[in-house]
């Protein structure tokens, strides 16, 4: 009935990077492993295998191309296990640094091995919060090397934090080990005795852009799923109001929150927007939620009376538009994207600055609190900007070869190999600038096109072996004209000779199979949300807040960020 | 500090800086994992300097993640001699390495508990707690007698970190010797007591593991534990969730009556003379007027206890632990009202947010919670809509998901479903998996019992369009799914077929052609005045050469069935004729006495009949063209078709006797059943692995699956008196330590429990509402606080002026206390509060 029987690490390279036994006598990894691997990708999390004895659940999960892996003999609440295991990845990122790198669990096995005792107790889950750990471990750091292996004798309990010579403030607050006393701290997922030299609180709300658009351009369903992360370097036991506000209400906009176990439900409850919380230290996520672009009234617009005029209106960055079945045999396609005028910035484009505040959303968007705590340079909250845009053409697995791709109109390179399953159309954010630039006045926004045309098993055969047009194997046709055309003429060609109309017809017929059914554009905005949500304030309690000394305002920084990984995704 | 001592550390750390330099530089990882010969690890293990100790250890427990125990084992002796250093993080690295191999070197390890106990009285709860769960994690069972000694001092002790450790170090010792389960029961019950929630927690999670089923253990701590649900870390709250979840069916029985609208809050009357608090009633007999629509409703009471731990299970739909989350479906789905679940469904779709290995388990039981509540679901549409990135697995759950909210959708969604589900069949989608479930769930969607006549005729017209498709697995599954709706209702469908078989021109696939000249052929029969199937066959009789194998075998079957049609319908004037054989039902009858054996002179009879009957007048076209096509078939090149033909000429030698012909050809097809994918999990339990896995795991689930307990029967449940909250007083005693000890909190609390119930601070009001503190007299009363009431109530602690409790009990409690806050009161700040402290020494 144990939760957790063990846990393993494979790096990227598939090898053994660390195997943790908990409870009874799992199967070892080197016997998981190749039954994990021998499953089709892409892997399930949980994977049930019948052959090894006993039968054994596999969990797993891949996190910074680290593969982590629990086997269970038993009925275990899968989400329990999986849960855990990202919370193991997440401590020991914590705790070792991000990104999660197998040589830096290498080199410190010793924190890591204290780490997963401490974590798991007999199987069962005890202790996963990373603040309530560092109580209890020590984060390896140059001070551990620094202090070598003078530890101190458990009972003379002299050393407190305040008695230590030095502080460095590159990591929060560091201590000669775990003070061995005040381990525990009235708040479980704050630490005890926290102490900064400088405090500073940052609020980074991220969105993930989710939307799907219909061949019609009509949006089908437009989600925004956003996080807010929360950075709290404050001295004792802080006491938090964090103030969301948003242009139709707060209540209204948000649906379905997730919040950190230290906000307090209640007072979201009665007003809504208000986040009140003593926060952990450090880096963790505050609240998730998720946004309707489309509103609720989305529904009814589907209904046939109010055809188009009731389209619900989006305010996108970029989407992308995708024709297929071009050109006289059908084998074309062509993907268009448009780029919303609005977030052409500030720095490329004078002209579209103007343009930027005018918009009742980005006009009113927060400003950072008590100073500049946006890291981006180029997009601001006045005037955003897109970034590394990609766009993403999958293709049918029939499809061998894409001929003729280019970029017809607009800046970028596209990529693709024979038998890729995808076509990657990549521009970066000097090419945005200059693309939105050409846009002037016509406030429609700036387009770039590429075209392509793909070739299918069939075809390429066709062309290669027989018929009355092949170059190698019928020399008695051979015609000077037609070998100066490409393969794609001469398949025209070849095409109109069979017979002329119906032959056409067959071809695109056929080529409809090997047609992209959509395209998908990924970008990042700085200092935007799809939303329009801002914070409003952010406020220290001080009559309930313990341990900051008075009159210590720490400084306060705010971010936006609005992404979008593959998640506008344009039908045909 | 010294300072000779600092300039040896900064020199150190030059060197170490530089070796960490190089060490990134040259970013082979094989560097780190330099190891060193055997020999000079037991020197640095021998060491005298703590630093060479610790850097040894740390190469050894490096060593043993990378290797087999065989090689660290031989520092076994070395290690464990380091047990004895004051200097912890030396003891830390001994006691993971003591865990890891105590089991290999059992007698050597015996020599270390004594050490280990020592540590027990340590004075820093860290170290007891470490010295506690290493204790119970050596497996050898010689010491169990100790454990169990250990672990009743841990449970006395202050510090919860040492509690905790104590609870989950019982089941560990029951595994060791399960002779020490009467000791370890006492402690559990006191453990589950705990004021300290995330004791309680573990208190629970052992319990689970170590006796789950002794639910009278439960009894006196249900409603604490109930209360204490919101703070429990997440992993305490999944397995109280889980432990109350089988205690609820188990000791409330299922009520339900009739009510009339009238009589709703007399029957809520009636109740509350049984046991205490009245607040459930009103909002039961409220929810109940709200659910009866009609004179007499079936409606679902819930006893107040229950109900109580349904409220408090309220507050966790927003936590951000997906498991968290699906265990309070669970508890909804099976023990709540349908109001409850309501709420939880909006929960569960923002688990669609997370990672996507989660997301993955996490449709398995949305799909689950949608089987049996699907309405509530169809606002959520959006989110099930299938993006070009997801994974197989997830968009095969996304379109069952779209196809079970369907029926229960408004006209203009269904449209929209329908046309996403054609989107997805449409050629050029990017997997045929994902083609061929489309096209099935296009199926799903027009099957349904809730579908209108309309919509069925779309999704048929939807899939017809796929007939001429170049996609072949488009047009087989889409044939496959149109079979299945034709035979599901074949009155309504005879046209469809007539349109079918228009479709043979188009269709190019032989898959494609051979299912629909099947459907013809199963038509045959139905309304033979104006059946095409004769036409049908007379056309593709004309291309027989040019079809593939599998069409062939086909056209050859519709052959036989229209002559078989044709002949049952205009039986062969020979049958009336004295001099033919016996007549074709007393054939049949011999035939069946005879266990299957032919008549050996029916064949040659019969055989010569045929052209006695066929020379005089031209034979009817249909006759003439199973001729044909029989004919066809003997010179083919297919040695399968030349059988079957051979097979069917046998059987229908003698137009006279179709008996045996009709039974083999014409047998009624069995109706295929295509029900939800996910129907087949239906019946594991939300939130188990055997739900994803199904029965793959063999039937019945898992190994350590469990079912739901059902309902316990009305007139067995215990006593609901056993769950009163005035044992309080006893809980602690009953923890057989003699003299009570208090925990810090349960000393805040008492300091702080005048206060509390001043009349300002209506317990409804506070966070997470646990509106149902029971109001019982004297020590009862006190009322458990919130970890934001804690927070809250600090402050006003220290600002205010001290109170005494004027509880002569409790500070008789707290003078036995003082002594132990003199021995360690350097620790000043003892677990849970600064303040209370502070109050103590005032006190002293």
């Amino acid at each position: 009935m144990s939760a957790i029987e063990a846990l393993y690490i494979f790096d990227e390279q598939n090898d053994p990077l660390l195997e943790h036994i908990y409870a009874g006598r799992p199967p070892p990894g080197s016997t998981v492993l190749p039954l994990y691997l021998a499953h089709p990708s892409p892997r399930p999390s949980l994977i049930y295998f019948s052959q090894t004895n006993p039968p054994t659940l596999l969990y797993s999960i891949v996190q910074d191309n680290l593969l982590f892996l629990s086997p269970s003999s038993t009925d275990t609440e899968p989400l329990q296990v999986l849960e855990f295991l990202h919370r193991v990845a997440d401590v020991l990122e914590d705790f070792l640094g991000s990104p999660l790198l197998a040589s830096r669990i290498e080199s410190s096995y010793d924190t890591v091995a204290q780490l997963l005792s401490e974590m798991v107790d007999g199987g069962i889950i005890a202790s996963t919060e990373p603040n309530a750990l560092r109580d209890v471990v020590e984060a390896p750091s140059f001070m551990r090397n620094l202090l070598g292996g003078v530890g101190l004798p458990s009972s003379t309990p002299s050393l407190t934090p305040s008695a230590t010579p030095f502080s460095l403030t590159s990591r929060p607050s560091p201590r000669l080990g775990p003070t061995p006393i005040n381990t525990s701290s009235p708040v479980p997922w704050r630490r005890a005795n926290v102490r900064h030299t400088s405090n500073e609180m940052y609020v980074d709300i991220v969105e993930t852009l989710q939307i799907i658009i219909a061949p019609s351009g009509r949006p089908l369903s437009a989600i925004s799923n956003g996080t807010i992360a929360f950075t709290a370097k404050v001295s004792g036991v802080p006491d938090l109001l964090l103030q969301l506000g948003c242009p139709g209400g707060v209540s209204s906009t948000i649906s379905l929150p997730v919040f950190h176990p230290s906000v307090r439900l209640n007072r979201w409850k009665e007003r809504p927007g208000e986040l009140s919380f003593v926060p952990p230290d450090g880096r963790f996520v505050l609240a998730g939620y998720e946004v309707d672009l489309l509103g609720p009234a989305a529904l009814d617009s589907f209904s046939s009376s109010t055809k188009s005029n009731a389209a619900p209106k989006l305010n996108i960055p970029a989407t992308a538009s995708i024709r297929t079945s071009l050109g006289p045999t059908g084998a074309e396609f062509e993907v268009r994207i448009t780029l919303n005028p609005r977030f052409s910035g500030k720095s490329s484009s004078p002209l579209s600055s103007v343009t930027g505040p005018s918009f009742p959303r980005a006009g009113g968007l927060g400003r950072g609190l008590g100073g500049s705590g946006f890291g981006g340079t180029q997009g601001t909250t006045a005037a955003p900007v897109i970034e590394e845009m990609t766009v993403d053409i999958p293709l049918p697995a029939t499809v061998k070869n894409v001929r003729d791709l280019r970029i017809s109109r607009g800046p970028g390179d596209a990529v693709y190999s024979p038998g890729d399953r995808n076509i990657e159309w990549r521009i970066n954010s000097r090419e945005i600038g200059i693309l939105m630039s050409t846009d002037r006045g016509a406030g429609t926004g700036a387009t770039a096109t590429l075209r392509g045309t793909v070739v299918g098993q069939e075809e390429e055969d066709a062309i290669d072996g027989g018929g009355p047009v092949s170059l190698t194997n019928d020399p008695y046709d051979y015609n000077d004209d037609q070998s100066l055309l490409s393969y794609q003429a001469l398949s025209e060609i070849s095409s109109k000779r069979d017979d002329t109309g119906i032959g056409n017809d067959k071809r695109i017929k056929q080529n409809k199979v090997l047609m992209p059914s959509c395209a998908t554009v990924s970008f990042k905005v700085k200092g935007w949300l799809a939303s329009g949500i801002k914070v409003e304030g952010l406020n220290v309690d001080q009559k309930r807040s313990k341990g900051l000394g008075s009159g210590i305002t720490p400084y306060k920084g705010v971010k936006y960020l609005c992404v979008s990984r593959k998640g506008v995704e344009s039908r045909c | 500090m010294h300072p000779s001592a600092y300039a040896h550390w900064s020199l150190s750390t030059a060197r170490d800086l530089t070796l960490e330099a190089a060490r990134d530089a040259s970013n082979a990882r094989k560097s780190t994992t330099r190891i060193l010969p055997s020999g000079q690890l037991k020197k640095l293990l021998d060491s005298r300097a703590e630093r060479d100790v610790l850097e040894g250890l740390r190469r050894v427990v490096t060593m043993s993640y990378r290797q087999p125990p065989s090689q660290t084992l031989p520092f076994f002796t070395a290690v464990i001699k380091n047990i004895a250093s004051p200097s912890l993080p030396v003891k830390k690295l001994v006691y993971i390495y003591l865990l890891q191999h105590a089991e290999h070197e059992p007698d050597t390890a015996l020599l270390s508990i004594n050490t280990i106990q020592k540590s027990l009285t340590d004075q820093n709860p860290q170290l007891r707690a470490l010295a506690l769960r290493v204790m119970s994690g050596i497996r050898v069972p010689v010491i169990s007698q100790i454990v169990s000694l250990g672990i009743k001092r841990g449970v006395g002790d202050m510090s919860p970190y040492v509690r905790r450790a104590a609870a989950l170090a019982i089941p560990k010792c029951y595994s060791l010797d399960p002779n020490t389960e009467p000791q370890l029961l006492e402690y559990l019950s006191t453990l589950l007591g705990d004021k300290q929630y995330f004791v309680t927690g573990a208190a629970v999670a052992a319990f689970l593991e170590f006796c789950p089923d002794r639910m009278d253990l439960i009894h006196p701590h249900y409603r604490s534990l109930v209360r204490k649900l919101v703070d429990m870390d997440e992993w305490g709250q999944l397995a109280t969730l889980r432990l109350m979840m089988v205690y609820s069916r188990r000791c409330f029985p299922r009520r339900t009556r009739k009510v009339k609208k009238a009589v709703a809050s007399m029957g809520a009357n009636n109740k509350s003379t049984r046991t205490t608090t009245k607040g459930f009633y009103d909002s039961d007999s409220e929810s109940e007027k709200s659910e009866d629509q009609e004179e007499m409703e079936e409606v679902v009471t819930l006893d107040p206890d229950l109900e109580l731990f349904l409220k408090a299970c309220q507050p966790l739909l927003q936590s951000r632990n997906t498991a968290v989350v699906i265990a309070v479906a669970r508890t909804y789905l099976y023990l709540g009202t349908p109001e409850y679940i309501s709420t939880a469904i909006g929960p569960l779709i923002s688990l669609l947010r997370s990672a996507q290995d989660l997301q993955h388990i996490v449709l398995y039981n949305i799909v689950q919670v949608c089987l049996s509540h699907p309405g509530r679901f169809v606002k959520y549409y959006t989110h099930f809509l299938v993006r070009s990135t997801d994974a197989p697995q997830i968009w095969r759950l996304k379109l069952e998901l779209l196809t079970l909210i369907f029926p229960y959708t408004p006209p203009r969604l269904q449209s929209l479903i329908l046309a996403e589900l054609s989107h997805f069949s449409h050629s050029g989608s990017l997997d045929p998996g994902l083609v061929k479930e489309a096209v099935r769930a296009i199926g799903r969607c027009s099957q349904g019992s809730a579908t209108s006549p309309k919509t069925s005729a779309r999704c048929l017209r939807l899939l017809l369009a796929h007939i001429g498709s170049a996609d072949a697995h488009l047009v087989a599954e889409s044939l496959e799914v149109i079979r299945h709706l034709i035979q599901r209702d074949p009155n309504n469908h005879r046209t469809t077929v007539v349109r079918l078989a228009k479709h043979l021109d188009a269709a190019t696939s032989p898959q494609a052609r051979a299912s629909i000249i099947w459907l013809v052929g199963e038509f045959a029969g139905v309304d033979p005045e104006n059946n095409i199937a004769a036409d049908v066959l007379r056309i593709l009789a004309k291309g027989f050469a040019d079809e593939a194998e599998p069409a062939k075998l086909q056209i050859m079957l519709l052959a036989a069935k229209v002559y078989i049609h044709h002949l049952n319908a205009n039986p062969p004037p020979e049958i009336a004729k004295p001099a033919g054989p016996q007549p074709p039902s007393a054939l049949l009858e011999g035939f069946q006495d005879e266990g299957g054996f032919r008549d050996p002179h029916f064949e040659p009879q019969s055989s010569h009949q045929i052209p006695e009957s066929q020379a005089p007048e031209r034979p009817h076209p249909i006759a003439a063209l199973y001729q044909y096509i029989l004919l066809l078939t003997r010179y083919d090149t297919s040695y399968d078709l030349r059988d079957r033909a051979r097979v069917y000429k046998a059987l229908l030698a003698s137009p006279s006797s179709t008996q045996l012909a009709s039974l083999l050809l014409l047998a009624p097809k069995p109706v295929p059943q295509t029900p939800s994918p996910s129907e087949i999990r239906k019946g594991y339990v939300l939130g188990s692995a055997s739900l994803v896995v199904g029965d793959e795991g063999g039937v019945g689930g898992l190994r350590g699956y469990e079912d739901l307990p059902s309902w316990v029967k009305e007139g067995r449940e215990p006593n609901p008196a056993l769950r009163d909250e005035d044992g309080t007083l006893n809980e602690y005693v009953a923890g057989g330590n003699g003299g009570r000890i208090l925990t810090a909190s349960e000393k805040l609390d008492v300091a702080s429990s005048s206060r509390a119930y001043e009349p300002s601070s209506s317990p409804g009001k506070k966070l997470n509402g646990f509106g149902a503190g029971t109001s019982r007299g004297t020590v009862g009363e006190k009322k458990e606080k919130t970890l934001d009431d804690w927070l809250a109530e600090e402050e006003e602690e220290e600002g205010s002026t001290e109170e005494e409790t004027d509880d002569e009990e409790e500070e008789e409690e707290e003078e036995e206390e003082e002594s132990e806050y003199e021995t360690d009161d350097e620790e000043s700040e003892e677990s849970d509060d600064e303040g209370e402290a502070g109050r103590l020494m005032k006190q002293t």
